[in-house]
């Protein structure tokens, strides 16, 4: 390494720690549960569009009152958050260092745990109300 | 800081990915970066779903001014290029679960599944928002 002109580690000893973080596998293994569980839920969900696109206000609540829409849109909010969160984090790891990545990940959390707290209220309240 | 430089592991600054510069252009190179961002896209894109859902459960005003931003030149735009990003990360991500699955990365498949998506995802945002226009 050039900015360590006098080390006396050999190969190894400057390599070791600086691989994989070795927790990326839950991570990956949850991107592609989440991925596979959100292929017909893209259909589903790209279907319920189309469907409310020619209904009103009224129309639309009805609509996604009823039980298979509104189970339908909660799981697609949930794997798609889930999905998304993974994502982001795997982003930031990869473009960011040190104490920024640290905030950045804080942050990507935090928004999707919003995120999906908004829409499964707004969705809930739409069933129930 | 030769002190820290003594120390193994957190203390040294860790390696990021290599960046793009370094390689040739191919395609499947390109739809994996279309990939990532298209996923960033709708990582932005689902606060429009977000406040979809928030005006509908609050009462027909509120629903009013979602729905009129939905139906305008930018909120058209935008509901455009959350449908492409959408068709296109979906696409690439089935392509991806065929590839960690181990089938399909010999030389010509890869590149036409790769080209696939590209098209695919354009085709189908083409077809729902024919579908879109004729229903409503």
């Amino acid at each position: 390494m050039a900015e360590h002109p006098s080390d006396l580690r050999t190969p190894l000893g400057r390599v070791r720690f600086l691989g994989a973080a070795r927790t990326g596998t839950t991570d990956a293994w949850f991107v592609h549960v989440t991925s596979i569980a959100l292929i017909p839920l893209t259909v589903g969900f790209v279907w319920l569009i189309l469907d409310l696109l020619r209904k009103d206000y009224n129309g639309v609540r009805a609509e996604l009152a009823r039980p298979i829409p509104a189970i339908l849109l909660l799981a697609f909010v949930l794997a798609g958050i889930v999905h998304m969160e993974l994502g982001m984090r795997s982003i930031i790891v990869d473009y960011i260092n040190g104490q920024s990545r640290a905030w950045a990940l804080a942050a990507n959390t935090l928004f999707a745990a919003l995120l999906a707290l908004a829409c499964v209220y707004a969705t809930l309240r739409i069933a129930f109300t | 800081m030769a002190s820290s430089d003594a120390l193994p592991g957190p203390r040294r600054p860790r390696p990021l990915s290599p960046h793009l510069s370094v390689y040739r252009l191919t395609m499947t190179m390109a739809m994996s970066i279309v990939h990532r961002i298209t996923g960033a896209a709708l990582y932005v894109g689902v606060l429009l779903l977000a406040w979809f859902l928030i005006a509908a459960s609050a009462d027909a005003a509120t629903f009013a001014v979602f729905s009129g931003f939905i139906q305008s030149f930018i909120g058209r735009l935008m509901l455009f290029g959350f449908t492409w990003a959408l068709f296109h990360h979906l696409i690439g991500g089935i392509r991806h679960i065929v590839w960690d699955s181990g089938y399909g990365l010999d030389a010509p498949l890869r590149d036409q599944m790769a080209w696939a998506t590209l098209i695919g995802g354009f085709a189908l945002t083409i077809v729902v928002w024919g579908v879109g226009y004729a229903v409503r």
